[in-house]
């Protein structure tokens, strides 16, 4: 078991997806897939988004008000884009979650032995 | 990508038609097609670029949370379960409308026949000949005639479960169809055009012949038949076929997201109900042409009928348009 490398448990990780993406859009407004691309290589290619869970995530916290969306036309090719950009409550609510994991890490990581 | 864009409308094919299921699919697909587009970019082979897109694309229990769809999630599977729906082939598909261009000529023809049939009294009797070989030839026409139409309902019957079952076809089947309907068009429009005129001008040549005496008159009446049969073969032929397209395009259920693949077809009809008078127009005018013919038993006059028929049809097919949607084009 030793040498094989961990799987991110989905359950764990689901609660966080909005952190990594209000992460992303706290340093610039961005579209679907350059944030999926972001999470993966700040990752370090340890975590592969869904698209379904991206696009859950986006209406899910779109409909709460966290972020915004509006309809783009991208120079290059012409190909009309969705962008979204974060809001004052997604701050907020990025801040609340980051508070959130500390507690969270701090009292689990009690509990972990080093493998 | 038309293998992702094909996976993705199969994924969403029985989802509710909605603007926010329509708004996620145009979302993911824009995702997908950006992520195809970069493994393409660093070199994957096309296969491998949409293995590694679908792979990693999910699964719609996610997205029906997002979309406050779990119910109807639940109510399709049920449903689906229960009262599933047959799957069209392409293949099939391609069968039933290639039977749908001979049952389209058949008709025509056969319609054409009982119109030509009269011209044999006619014929036999102004060249004083005995007009029971005159008659008997007519109604050689009409039973050839009858014997295609008899035929034609027989080898349909493989084909009557289209109408009858529960069906539906897929993306690319319906983008194939589509297609099909799609250059058909100049070539239906040319037909109704031309089967009008030759309907309209049917009286010229009694013009052009009105010195020359009786022959003359002989001539210009054969010519009228002549015109007629022609005009209103080529009338049925092109509208029966266009017809098939549409029974095709509008199997899907117009409630999810597949109903919509008939949409981008050219013009249909305003309402619901003015769609279903032009679908049972050409048999409603067959049964009444036959039924009055054998009833009076007067074949001399019947036929006309079919002229008649077909000026109304093309009358009522253009009052009855979708205006709007024609306005959309414009």
């Amino acid at each position: 078991m030793s040498d094989m490398p961990a799987a991110i448990s989905s359950d764990v990780i689901r609660g966080y997806n909005d952190t990594m993406i209000l992460y992303i859009l706290k340093q610039a407004p961005s579209y679907g897939y350059e944030i999926s691309k972001k999470i993966r290589s700040i990752s370090d290619e340890k975590y592969v988004i869904k698209e379904t869970t991206l696009y859950s995530a986006f209406s899910r916290m779109e409909k709460n008000g966290y972020i915004e969306s509006w309809e783009e036309t991208a120079e290059g090719s012409g190909k009309k884009r969705t962008y979204y950009r974060i809001s004052e409550e997604g701050r907020r609510y990025y801040k609340e979650k980051c508070a959130e994991w500390e507690l969270t890490r701090d009292v689990v990581e009690r509990f972990i032995e080093a493998v | 990508m038309e293998t992702i864009r094909n996976y993705l409308e199969a994924m969403f094919a029985n989802m509710p038609r909605t603007a926010e299921v329509e708004k996620a699919k145009r979302e993911l697909l824009q995702m997908m097609e950006d992520k195809y587009n970069e493994l393409l970019a660093e070199g994957k082979s096309e296969n491998e670029a949409v293995g590694t897109v679908i792979s990693e694309f999910g699964n719609l229990e996610d997205l029906a949370e997002a979309l406050g769809l779990e119910d109807e999630l639940a109510k399709e599977h049920e449903l689906t379960e229960r009262e599933p729906r047959r799957m069209l082939i392409l293949d099939e598909v391609k069968d039933y409308l290639q039977f749908c261009g001979a049952r389209a000529a058949g008709v025509a023809l056969s319609v054409a026949l009982f119109i030509l049939s009269v011209t044999g009294p006619i014929l036999f009797s102004s060249l004083h000949l005995p007009e029971g070989i005159g008659v008997v030839l007519m109604f050689i026409l009409i039973i050839m005639g009858v014997c295609f139409l008899v035929l034609l309902g027989i080898r349909g019957n493989r084909w009557s479960y289209i109408r009858k079952e529960l069906c539906a076809i897929d993306y690319a089947t319906a983008n194939y169809v589509r297609q099909e309907k799609q250059r058909y068009q100049s070539s239906f429009a040319l037909q109704l055009i031309l089967g009008i005129i030759l309907c309209a001008s049917c009286w010229l040549p009694f013009l052009l012949f009105e010195k020359v005496g009786a022959a003359g008159e002989l001539v210009a009446t054969l010519q009228l038949f002549l015109m007629v049969a022609a005009g209103v073969f080529l009338i049925i032929h092109s509208s029966m076929i266009k017809g098939s397209f549409d029974v095709i395009l509008k199997l899907n259920d117009v409630e999810t997201i597949s109903g919509s693949y008939r949409e981008g077809a050219v013009p249909e009809y305003a309402s619901p109900a003015a769609e279903r008078l032009m679908s049972v127009y050409w048999v409603t005018v067959r049964d009444i042409y036959l039924i009055l013919s054998f009833v009076t038993f007067s074949w001399g006059t019947t036929w006309v009928i079919w002229p008649l028929a077909g000026i109304i049809y093309a009358i009522l097919s253009s009052a009855m348009k979708d205006k709007e949607g024609s306005h959309e084009h414009e």
